[in-house]
């Protein structure tokens, strides 16, 4: 019981973060159908800005989230000036490979900046409450509160690290609904996803929508990025993992469907957790990736929609 | 390719075939010098012909990579799967069964080819983008595997150590002027399939497909069996790849078939121009030399490790933008 509410938590954080990515992927490919490889790393870049601006620029944490939530926007505005924009009438492969280039690139990039190797958060930088707790050794009766956590019934311990975590996740989640669904610039991206010429000729300019979608999907790219980056570790490789497991969040909750991604991005953060921690011990962990592969092959092979997309011809 | 027996033709097959006598001369020579204190900066010739050996075992995945996304235009993201398959094989089966390498090599060729019919048996009907991201899950879960399964691989990582060698008329391959005809062979035996293949009816019916399918299929082409067929090709190259590879590293690990070498492949294929089997060589000389060459530098500067890599990077963006067609040869 202790071990799944624990489970339980790590799987509705996991599956928060992979939702913020997810949303990024699916935003972007919606619009102009392409998958956008280099997401992954403005995630991990995401956390090593806020990494850096904190521990370099001694800025407090509550600085460092949005600014780095703006820098990374900005990668991502740059990156689709510099690298997409001029395929946008290419083949839709040449985009693709593009998007690898850039993201073995930004990749290396950071490697070169800031090293190989793993880097935790420097926990006392956080607010008291995000830092990472030692659950109390006696057991304390159900929602007693300690520095770091909750008490739940059954023993087990929500830190308000994840409960921020999922809370935040959700609020974002909410907020990109509103925004796409009541504002103006959301109508237009909608218009874009619809039909993207169409749109233009009713006098939207997609570029912008464009431009704008990219840095809507990585500062909430970023914010995910933050959060595993205090949550787990920092390093290069990051976003290469999780920017997987989130494209298969997106594809399993249909590609181009922001609620679908969301959802999906919940679905694979438990089939994670659950399928890692069930698995005997020891494999699980090694395979703990290879369940995003997994379910992607499959969604793609057997329902290449998505659970919540709507079914289209071949895609060329 | 059959006719042409220019002078120059000649002279660069000449080149090709005493390269390693020219290096071993030029080792040599610089030993000579030694002897009278006089040092040159120049690396070893049997260092490049190492590289040389890398470079020819990179052109061989070129062009096997070249089958499936130059003639039948379709992008793998996980040729190096098949390579992880055809080094497994081979170096399994020899350290633990004690084949002899002539006895695995053709093994390890069918082997690929069948994971080349597993894999594309499921994604026939896949194009664009989705095929790619198949691909990738797919050589991405068989990186997984052979990191994983420890009782299968025999150690932690993938590691297969202590590859014997191969050995023809009972002498031992371990020079790299062995590898380095050794490559050579292969290659040639290669690229002599791919080419014969492609001016076939075989490649018309590729590049039919890669144009345009719908078309190609109600000209009666048969689409499953010919991009099988693609897929099949393309896999035993690989695999014949990595069962040079285990012989000639002697030992292999997970961390050789990681998916950035899938990419490095692609960007060969790419830089020579799709769809051209002599485009995927310069492709892979260049690029190839590039990598050897850049790995040296960097080796001297640790922090600096990433910028191969960002190079390769910087290569397909600008590729893309500005040659999506390829530097040197434009798709016939």
């Amino acid at each position: 019981m202790e071990q799944f509410s624990e489970q339980l938590i790590n799987a509705l954080v996991l599956g928060g973060i992979y939702a913020l990515i997810a949303v990024g992927y699916t935003m972007v490919y919606g619009i102009i159908q392409l998958i956008n490889f280099a997401h992954g790393e403005i995630f991990m870049f995401g956390a090593y800005f806020a990494f850096t601006l904190v521990t370099v620029f001694n800025m407090p944490f509550w600085v460092a989230l949005p600014l780095s939530m703006l820098l990374c926007a900005m990668i991502g505005m740059l990156m689709d000036l510099v690298a997409y924009r001029p395929l946008r009438n290419a083949a839709r492969l040449s985009a693709l490979i593009t998007a690898i280039g850039v993201s073995i690139g930004l990749q290396n990039l950071a490697r070169i900046i800031w090293g190989a190797r793993q880097r935790p958060f420097p926990q006392e930088s956080l607010p008291a409450f995000l830092r990472q707790g030692f659950p109390p050794t006696e057991s304390l009766p159900a929602f007693t509160l300690t520095e770091t956590a909750i008490a739940l019934p059954g023993g087990a311990y929500l830190p308000y690290r994840d409960l921020f975590i999922i809370l935040l996740a959700l609020g974002l989640m909410i907020a990109l609904n509103r925004l796409v669904t009541l504002t103006r610039i959301g109508k237009a991206m909608r218009a874009c996803a619809q039909n993207r010429v169409a749109a233009n000729l009713m006098g939207i300019n997609t570029n912008k929508v464009i431009v704008i979608t990219f840095a809507i999907g990585s500062a909430l790219g970023a914010v995910a990025g933050i959060m595993v980056g205090i949550r787990e570790i920092i390093e290069p490789t990051m976003g290469y993992y999780k920017g997987v497991a989130a494209f298969a969040a997106a594809v399993l909750g249909g590609i181009g469907n922001i609620t679908g991604a969301m959802l999906g991005g919940l679905l694979i953060g438990f089939a994670e957790v659950f399928g890692a921690g069930y698995i005997p011990y020891g494999y699980g962990s090694g395979y703990r990736v290879a369940i995003a592969y997994i379910v992607m092959i499959a969604v793609i092979l057997v329902r290449p929609s998505g659970l919540f997309g709507k079914s289209t011809a071949t895609r060329a | 390719m059959r006719d042409k027996l220019t002078s120059k033709n000649i002279i660069f097959g000449l080149l090709i075939g005493f390269f390693p006598i020219f290096m071993y001369a030029v080792d040599y020579i610089t030993l000579l010098l030694s002897y009278r204190d006089i040092y040159l900066p120049t690396p070893s010739g049997d260092y490049i012909l190492y590289i040389a050996v890398q470079v020819g075992l990179y052109t061989l995945l070129a062009i096997g990579l070249n089958i499936v996304c130059g003639f039948t235009g379709l992008l793998d993201l996980g040729y190096v799967g098949f390579y992880l398959v055809g080094g497994y094989t081979a170096g399994l089966l020899m350290v633990r069964l004690g084949f002899s390498y002539w006895m695995v090599l053709p093994l390890a060729v069918l082997n690929g080819a069948l994971w080349g019919l597993l894999r594309g048996a499921p994604t026939l009907r896949l194009t664009g983008d989705y095929f790619a991201i198949v691909t990738f899950g797919f050589a991405e879960l068989l990186f997984r595997i052979v990191k994983n399964e420890i009782w299968l691989i025999g150690d932690i990582n993938g590691f297969v150590k202590n590859i014997p060698r191969a050995s023809i008329f009972g002498i031992e391959l371990n020079q790299n002027w062995h590898h380095y005809y050794h490559i050579l062979v292969l290659l040639a035996l290669v690229i002599f399939v791919t080419y014969r293949l492609q001016h076939s009816r075989v490649g018309r019916a590729w590049v039919a497909i890669r144009e345009d399918e719908q078309a190609a299929a109600s000209m009666g082409i048969n689409i499953s069996r010919y991009k099988s067929l693609a897929f099949a090709v393309s896999a035993a190259i690989g695999a014949l790849g990595g069962a040079f590879l285990a012989p000639f590293w002697s030992s292999i690990s997970a961390r050789s078939f990681e998916f950035w070498e899938s990419i490095l492949i692609l960007c060969m294929v790419i830089l020579g121009g799709k769809g051209s089997i002599k485009g995927a060589v310069v492709g892979a000389i260049i690029i190839g030399s590039l990598s050897e060459v850049l790995r040296e530098i960097l080796s001297n500067f640790p922090q600096f490790g990433g910028a191969r890599y960002l190079i390769f990077g910087i290569i397909l963006v600008l590729l893309m933008r500005y040659r999506p067609e390829g530097l040197i040869f434009k798709r016939a």
